[in-house]
């Protein structure tokens, strides 16, 4: 089952080795060091996929459960809060989420449940079955203001120093690395998101995140800009 | 739709008919007054739904009056032959979506069906509104022992099994958003039975598929035990409000 140069090692010291890699995650802000981190662990983690740690059973029964709050193909889902859709979603972007859960970069005791119990090799099986899935848009977003949200989103808002959505999140918005495919995400979700982005993003100051980079932009857009993009957004296929 | 109220009511006679062994089992929990009064509503509520409108408030009152012969006084739920469930603080949306489950068999319920049947949309909306806005204390009656176990499993599920967070959906207060139902201060025997049951009794109707099918492998995934402790958390739950704020 597991790696042969692991075989030997005790139990404490895999847990160790596997604590190791996911520090790959704790790199400070930017890209630039998160993405040679991610790609390191990426490595380390592709030879116990290969080696099925995880049963196909275990990831289906385990994506099952996901997608009761997440909603079915993970398209996303109205519970009580606007539960995002994961669906298409790049899966080092939902790695760095799961571990920002955990690292308590992100606050939400329901996720940093879920994201604790987690196996690396689990881990990238459930992440890549979210990358394929590509269920429509829930829809239900006001449909007033799209045109708005996309030229904000193409073009950014030069006079109050918005940039474009679209030179990280790509021109049809479905995401690269750690940045998060936003076509068909739920209206509220980004709505939220991007009217409390302090609140939610970048919580814990001994581990700095990507989540910075956002920062300024959120802070930038006022709420009809953000409702705007939102509605678009969630249109998008 | 004048039309098709005027056939439902048809039907509604055939099928009151049809249910009449339901009095037995009202007449266990001792409630022949409440079966008496419910066919004085039918034939009341007949009339008011082909106009599509509650013609009085005295109207309402009665239907009011005519749930809580078997929800209880304040809808906060009542014991009868089954445990009926509280309707106090629910989410209107929920309950008028149950409602209308019970009319297109989704769930199967003679009572329900011919009760839900009579009502015209005016007097749902009016009802909803009504039994949203009550706020009694919960009914009580469950194990103590039980609650901090439920506690738990309704605050942060058990990742490691695949059992979601109940709070997730039904928010930390179970107060319930839209169709999601309020389970705080529900009768902790029937949310073991709705538990234990799922699939026999939600969407149970393949033509119309509905949100109870979100639930079914929560329910599945739920063993008897974890069901019991859940059931009594929620039951002891007082909401400090009747209506949720659902945006977070």
């Amino acid at each position: 089952m597991r790696d042969p140069d692991l075989i030997g090692e005790r139990p404490m010291n895999f847990r160790r080795q596997q604590r190791r890699r996911r520090s790959a995650f704790e790199s400070p802000a930017g890209a630039a060091l998160i993405l040679p981190a991610a790609v390191l662990a990426l490595s380390f983690c592709s030879p116990a996929t290969a080696q099925g740690n995880v049963s196909k059973a275990e990831a289906d029964a385990k994506l099952r459960y996901c997608e009761v709050c997440h909603g079915a193909s993970a398209q996303g889902f109205h519970g009580y809060y606007p539960i995002p859709r994961l669906a298409g979603q790049p899966t080092e972007y939902l790695k760095n989420q799961l571990q920002a859960f955990v690292e308590r970069r992100r606050t939400s005791n329901i996720m940093f449940n879920v994201g604790h119990v987690l196996s690396p090799a689990m881990i990238d099986a459930l992440t890549t079955d979210f990358n394929q899935l590509n269920p429509k848009p829930l829809g239900g977003a006001p449909k007033g203001n799209i045109d708005e949200g996309k030229k904000i989103f193409e073009n950014g808002i030069a006079e109050s120093n918005v940039p474009a959505c679209a030179s990280c999140h790509g021109p049809e918005a479905k995401g690269n690395g750690p940045f998060p495919r936003l076509a068909g995400q739920l209206y509220d979700y980004i709505t939220n998101k991007l009217t409390n982005w302090e609140k939610e993003r970048g919580q814990n100051p001994a581990q700095p995140d990507i989540s910075a980079v956002m920062q300024p932009i959120a802070h930038s857009l006022t709420q009809p800009q953000i409702k705007a993009v939102a509605a678009y957004l969630s249109y998008l296929e | 739709m004048r039309s098709l109220y005027s056939l439902q009511t048809d039907r509604t006679t055939r099928r009151a008919r049809f249910a009449f062994p339901a009095g037995r089992v009202l007449k266990k929990a001792g409630l022949q007054v409440g079966l008496t009064a419910g066919i004085l509503a039918f034939v009341l509520a007949g009339a008011v739904s082909a106009q599509h409108r509650i013609t009085g408030s005295g109207d309402l009152q009665a239907k009011i009056s005519y749930c809580k012969d078997c929800h209880g006084v304040s809808a906060q739920g009542f014991n009868g032959y089954y445990p009926i469930p509280r309707l106090a603080g629910q989410q209107p949306e929920y309950i008028e979506n149950q409602l209308r489950a019970f009319t297109e068999h989704r769930r199967t319920n003679n009572i329900m069906f011919n009760v839900a049947h009579s009502l015209s949309p005016a007097m749902i909306n009016a009802l909803t509104a009504h039994f949203a806005s009550l706020n009694p204390p919960p009914i009580g009656g469950a194990p103590r022992q039980l609650v901090a176990t439920g506690r738990k499993i309704f605050e942060d599920g058990m990742p490691e099994v695949n059992i979601a967070a109940c709070a997730a959906c039904h928010g930390p207060e179970a107060t319930g958003s839209g169709q999601i139902p309020r389970l705080a201060g529900q009768l902790y025997p029937y949310m073991i039975k709705t538990l234990s049951n799922w699939d026999k009794e939600r969407g149970r109707n393949p033509t119309v598929p509905d949100a109870a099918a979100i639930m079914s492998p929560v329910a599945h995934s739920l063993n008897k035990s974890q069901i019991e402790a859940v059931a009594a958390f929620v039951s002891t739950l007082r909401s400090s409000r009747a209506t949720p704020n659902t945006v977070q």
